[in-house]
């Protein structure tokens, strides 16, 4: 069954000079219940993407889709690359926010919250604020206020990219758990191919920009994944080596364009 | 382990090194307490030694004396109590809808652009320029003084408001619309609480401003209050009495100060304390 369906979905952002393209006829459909990962070289509009999907941005042509299950469930809940927690809200409430915007009683926000605070382990740290966070936790928050808020979609832009490796991994496996219990739709962003192996059901390639999906790939490996052991296996091994040769010609031209922009500015 | 026994051949700084900075501290509240009551002693001293005119400036002992009459016949209460209604009242009149204003203008990009002007070209105009005006248009009693006040306000608290809401990071109200907040939601949720550090700004700024304004206000043309009772001390060349009006200035800036960083502190508990 199909959750998200994109199609012929593109995007111009106005510049001084013309137009730059970030997205042109991009088509993807997106599967009910699957952790889809989207790669792809840096300022291929990924986020872009993303952002359209999240109701943050508008195309300038195309259609997208979400099926809704009913209910007053939000559409998308995004977890965003930067910090995005309310620094003026304790835990709780942050991870509250969504539930109470949409006047969900209290005993059931309470109880809901107290679930997925519990799950990213923060629960000694309920009444916090942010700023008695580290980085981790913060990032932990943002996970579980996206999830409380029970959308149809989970929408996930880089969220671990600014972590150190260790605290990545950790929460790759913690993010990992919460997601099969949810059976929520994900669509994940990131540039790192070993985190795409890690976390996908199913891998879209993007294209240099103006962005659109060059190569869809199953990733196979039953669940749950170590990170170390899924290394060694030489299937992994193989799919890594065919996702990087797959994305190394667009991140070549991604770069090339790069030189010639400059080139040209001068 | 290793690095445990290393941390022990550390040399340890003898006892009384450690315990400097500690003392240091208290000598310092010492001094803090000290240096004022010196000055003051010294200025007593040196007006009996009559090195200081005591028609400017009078010993402290008789200006306590003062203090103390004007306190015990009720006179200072009085004065004091119309002052501080006038500037509560000003706060209040000028301060809540400049936070209302302040908050739109901070999220609307319309609003910015039709009002900015209008704040900008009056906001240098002295206040105490339109004092006359203001006596015209709301008479001589306490209304003009709280307007005067609530003006001087107004353009503070409206100005670090909307400068509140414009340094909040975009990814808030990114958050905001993700999870499908309505306007007043918006302001609710994000616009207050994130503006909230520079409206205490603007409290602030509006504090003394009002406490300047409420004095010119009531030397021009009042029947009490703190600026009143100084101006009337002047008339009659009571100095004394004037000197009690400034202490008792400093003192209500001062206790008001303390005030306002208390609610600051209650309103906003998620700001590091420094």
């Amino acid at each position: 069954m199909e959750k998200i369906a994109v199609r012929n979905l593109t995007k111009v952002f106005p510049a001084r000079i013309g137009s730059v393209p970030a997205l042109s006829s991009l088509d993807l459909t997106v599967r009910d219940g699957e952790f889809f990962v989207l790669l792809g070289p840096s300022g291929c509009g990924k986020t872009t993407l993303l952002r359209i999907m999240a109701g943050l941005e508008r195309s300038t042509g195309g259609t997208l889709t979400i099926a809704r299950t009913g209910g007053d469930r939000p559409l998308t809940a995004m977890v965003f690359q930067e910090d995005s927690i309310f620094p003026w809200m304790t835990v709780e409430d942050n991870v509250a926010y969504g539930l109470r915007l949409r006047g969900v009683p209290a005993p059931v926000v309470m109880e809901k919250v107290k679930h997925y605070v519990e799950k990213v382990g923060l629960s000694r740290f309920a009444r916090a604020y942010p700023y008695q966070l580290s980085g981790g936790m913060k990032k932990r928050v943002s996970v579980a206020r996206a999830f409380a808020a029970d959308p149809e979609v989970l929408l996930m832009d880089e969220p671990f990219g600014e972590l150190d490796e260790q605290t990545r991994l950790l929460l790759q496996g913690e993010l990992v758990k919460i997601w099969e219990e949810s059976l929520k739709t994900v669509v994940f962003i990131t540039h790192s191919i070993d985190e795409a192996v890690m976390l996908a059901d199913r891998v879209g390639l993007l294209t240099a920009r103006p962005g659109r999906i060059k190569a869809l790939v199953d990733v196979p490996f039953p669940r749950p994944r170590q990170a170390y052991e899924i290394r060694t296996d030489p299937a992994c091994a193989r799919l890594t080596r065919s996702l990087w040769e797959l994305l190394r010609e667009e991140v070549l031209k991604a770069k090339a364009e790069e030189t010639a922009g400059v080139g040209a500015a001068l | 382990m290793a690095q445990l026994s290393d941390d022990r051949t550390v040399p340890t700084p003898p006892a009384a090194a450690r315990s400097t900075p500690r003392l240091g501290l208290l000598a310092e509240q010492v001094l803090a307490l000290a240096s004022p009551l010196l000055l003051v002693g010294l200025w007593e001293g040196l007006v009996r030694l009559r090195v200081l005119d005591a028609r400017f400036f009078p010993a402290p002992s008789s200006i306590i004396g003062t203090f103390a009459d004007l306190l015990t016949s009720g006179e200072l209460f009085r004065h004091v109590g119309a002052s501080l209604k006038r500037v509560l009242l000003g706060f209040l009149v000028g301060g809540a809808p400049a936070l209302g204003l302040g908050l739109i203008m901070g999220l609307s990009r319309w609003a910015r652009a039709a009002l900015n002007p209008i704040i900008s070209a009056t906001y240098p105009i002295p206040k105490s320029a339109i004092l006359p005006l203001v006596m015209l248009i709301f008479g001589l009693g306490d209304a003009s003084k709280v307007a005067l006040v609530a003006i001087g306000v107004f353009y503070l608290v409206l100005i670090n408001t909307m400068a509140g809401v414009l340094n909040i990071p975009s990814i808030f109200l990114d958050v905001g619309r993700n999870f499908g907040a309505s306007r007043l939601q918006v302001f609710r949720t994000i616009a207050l609480p994130g503006a909230l550090p520079l409206v205490f700004a603007g409290l602030k700024l509006g504090l003394g401003i009002g406490l300047v304004l409420i004095v010119i206000a009531e030397i021009v043309g009042a029947r009490n209050g703190i600026g009143y009772m100084i101006w009337q001390a002047w008339t009659i060349f009571q100095v004394e009495r004037m000197y009690v009006g400034l202490v008792v200035i400093a003192i209500l800036g001062w206790l008001a100060a303390l005030l306002l960083d208390a609610i600051e502190r209650l309103l906003i508990p998620w700001k590091p304390r420094r």
